[in-house]
């Protein structure tokens, strides 16, 4: 239901005046790295850009399975059947450059969305959430209810994807900066059941020991927002990540503290639109104010905010807002057309 | 008289010949190399029609390009499978392999070939570690594999802090990306050679035939003098170096050694590992290989999957229909010998 009513209100966006002439003949492909609930906004956002721009298509293309080689291998057969422009969650963020690289060589636009490329690489940019902010934000807002001191326990994603260790190590600098310990670090669990298995050993060992959890995926959050609820002790504080219905029904209540929310949607959305702009003839400018991460100098963050209980009614609204103004000065800022 | 005699014995040698020819082409209609090689025609005539773009240079040069890393995936498992084993860490030895490779180059800034050779020693050392363990401990290939999986990966990824190595010599990525007559991947060609080499080991060497025999009848082997223990080692060290050569031609493909490259644990490459073999005629109880019928196996299995993205089937519907084609496949094969038998032509 929250689902639809983000998708409902970021629909007022075909509201937004644009100049710009769409190509028909712009067959976009929106390609996560397999089925992963976070992606599932970008069917409609694709959807809804190629109707409001007038774009050939812009398809959600998602490989069966999160697997390299089966991501390589539906990129290639996208060529194949005529797609000429590509938004891409890599796989791997150096593994992707090569069929990135080979994918802008036929002349498509390529951008990697929800996580970058390792530059050097023939992307035009990378737009996504800023993990490694997100976390240290979340874990700023956790200490804020916990106070110095606390002991705190992250739980977290796959260990062969590099935004984890930014993300362990935004979630230490955090830690550190405001007195608290992370006592444990249980990462390679954004799976349902590694997620099921291990947070729910911890927590029946180690209940007692912990102040605070901090979640810095989605399946860990939702897993780890159950268990508290399961546990019924709301000594516990947590912040997780992304607006699951298990989450945010369990911030309502009282069992998670907050959710740090990203922006899939916008992503999906905007990334449709300006890949049709690129292929029109519009280039990304010389001195666009791109920011850096650890993977990329062509970063640009789509937007993250912490949605607690007063806000959780109204989170399709801070999201609304974030890509409404992306949106807006997206064209002016970041392209010459 | 004795004319009569050698027409008589003419006519028989005639007789005898033709029988022996007419027996041969049968042999060949029975095997599993032959079913596998209708299938692939078959199919590429279904997926040709429905989507024409799949005979373009770009599909066949990708096709041929994924194929080649599956067929020596195959390739890896058939050899252990020959022994009546298994081995689970083909995609942790492969990638431990690639990015030990990576390391030379980027860090001691070794010549691509020399590196190339190192990754592939990683992969011999660790196939001959499973060798060892098994033979000492007397336990399956399945369980110490199982282990040897995770321990493989997991040092690896402690190791590396799971970064990958991307300078890597411009000729050997070159290589990857090489197309011969715009449709031709070289790892391809690699792949017929590999392909070549184990054919000509298992079919005119001693060795070879020692390593089916061990896997035959590990108590008959042993009776006959053959080192049984060190054929199993050898077995799981040539594994080893054959998943290195993937994880090796993955490295020159993508430009880079990745520790994603085999999925978590080296998990992806599990089913390509078994598909191939065992498509193939590969006898899961050992003492028997078909390395054309892993070729085709191997090749077939990654026309499907290929076939049914051009097609657009929903993506979620891809497995099954895979999981379908295969069993249709594996049906036709069947209908094909029993129809032969019916017909009295075997």
């Amino acid at each position: 239901m929250q689902f639809k009513r983000l998708i409902s209100a970021l629909l007022a966006l075909t509201a937004v005046p644009t100049l710009a002439l769409a190509d028909s003949s712009s067959r976009v492909a929106l390609v996560p790295g397999g089925p992963h609930p976070y992606f599932a906004a970008w069917e409609q956002a694709g959807a809804d850009a190629a109707k409001k721009f007038g774009l050939g298509s812009a398809d959600y293309k998602v490989p069966q399975k999160w697997e390299l080689g089966l991501q390589n291998q539906m990129l290639e057969s996208l060529v194949t059947l005529g797609y000429n422009a590509f938004l891409i969650f890599p796989g791997d963020p150096v593994g992707t450059v090569a069929i990135a690289d080979e994918l802008a060589d036929t002349g498509a636009p390529v951008i990697a969305l929800a996580g970058c490329l390792k530059d050097p690489s023939k992307a035009v940019f990378c737009m996504g959430t800023d993990t490694g902010n997100s976390a240290y934000l979340g874990t700023k807002e956790l200490l804020k209810e916990l106070g110095s001191g606390a002991k705190i326990a992250h739980f977290t994603g796959f260990l062969v994807d590099p935004n984890t260790q930014l993300r362990i190590d935004a979630v230490n600098k955090a830690a550190a900066e405001g007195g608290a310990e992370v006592i444990q670090v249980i990462a390679d669990i954004d799976a349902p059941e590694p997620a099921e298995e291990k947070i729910n050993a911890y927590l029946a060992a180690h209940a007692k020991d912990v102040d605070g959890i901090i979640t810095t995926a989605w399946v860990p959050a939702v897993v780890a927002s159950s268990a508290l609820r399961k546990i019924g002790d709301k000594r516990i504080k947590m912040v997780g990540i992304d607006h699951d219905e298990v989450v945010l029904k369990a911030i309502k209540d009282g069992f998670v503290h907050g959710t740090m929310l990203q922006n899939p949607y916008g992503q999906g959305y905007i990334g449709s639109y300006v890949a049709d702009r690129l292929r029109s003839g519009c280039k990304v400018k010389a001195d666009a104010p791109f920011k850096s991460n650890a993977l990329t100098d062509k970063f640009i963050d789509s937007g993250t905010v912490f949605a607690g209980v007063n806000d959780v009614e109204n989170y399709v609204g801070s999201m609304q807002s974030i890509t409404n103004t992306l949106f807006e000065g997206f064209e002016s800022t970041y392209l010459d057309c | 008289m004795t004319d009569i005699r050698q027409e008589r014995s003419g006519a028989i040698g005639h007789v005898e010949q033709r029988q022996s020819s007419r027996l041969t082409l049968l042999r060949l209609l029975l095997s599993n190399e032959f079913g596998l090689l209708v299938l692939i025609v078959l199919f590429a005539l279904i997926f040709s029609t429905v989507s024409p773009a799949f005979l373009s240079k770009f599909s066949l040069y990708a096709l041929g390009r994924t194929a080649a890393v599956n067929i020596m995936i195959g390739f890896s498992m058939m050899v252990v499978i020959l022994t009546g084993g298994l081995n689970l860490s083909v995609g942790a030895i492969g990638v431990s392999a690639a990015m030990f490779g990576g390391l030379l180059m980027e860090a001691f800034g070794l010549p691509w070939p020399l590196a190339i050779a190192g990754g592939l020693a990683m992969g011999a050392a660790l196939g001959a570690l499973n060798g060892v363990i098994i033979v000492r401990s007397g336990l399956h290939s399945f369980i110490i594999t199982l282990a040897t999986m995770s321990i493989f990966f997991g040092v690896m990824i402690f190791l590396t802090r799971a970064e990958s190595y991307r300078d890597i010599s411009p000729v050997f990525t070159g290589f990857g990306r090489m197309k011969l007559f715009a449709i031709v991947s070289p790892l391809l060609i690699v792949s017929v050679l590999v392909a070549v080499l184990l054919s000509v080991l298992f079919r005119y060497t001693a060795l070879g035939r020692e390593m089916l025999a061990t896997g035959a009848n590990e108590r008959a082997a042993e009776l006959s003098g053959i080192r049984v223990n060190r054929m199993i080692t050898y077995c799981h060290m040539l594994s080893g170096i054959l998943a290195g050569v993937a994880g090796v031609m993955l490295v020159s493909r993508t430009g880079a050694a990745i520790p994603s490259m085999a999925g978590q644990l080296g998990q992806d490459w599990l089913l390509p590992a078994f598909l191939g073999p065992v498509l193939g005629g590969t006898l899961l109880t050992g003492g028997r290989v078909s390395v054309l019928g892993t070729f085709l196996g191997s090749f077939l299995v990654t026309m499907l999957t290929t076939g049914l993205l051009l097609m657009q089937v929903g993506a979620f519907w891809v497995q099954t229909y895979l999981g379908l084609l295969l069993l249709l496949a594996v049906l036709l094969d069947l209908f094909r010998r029993s129809y032969l038998t019916r017909r009295k032509l075997i």
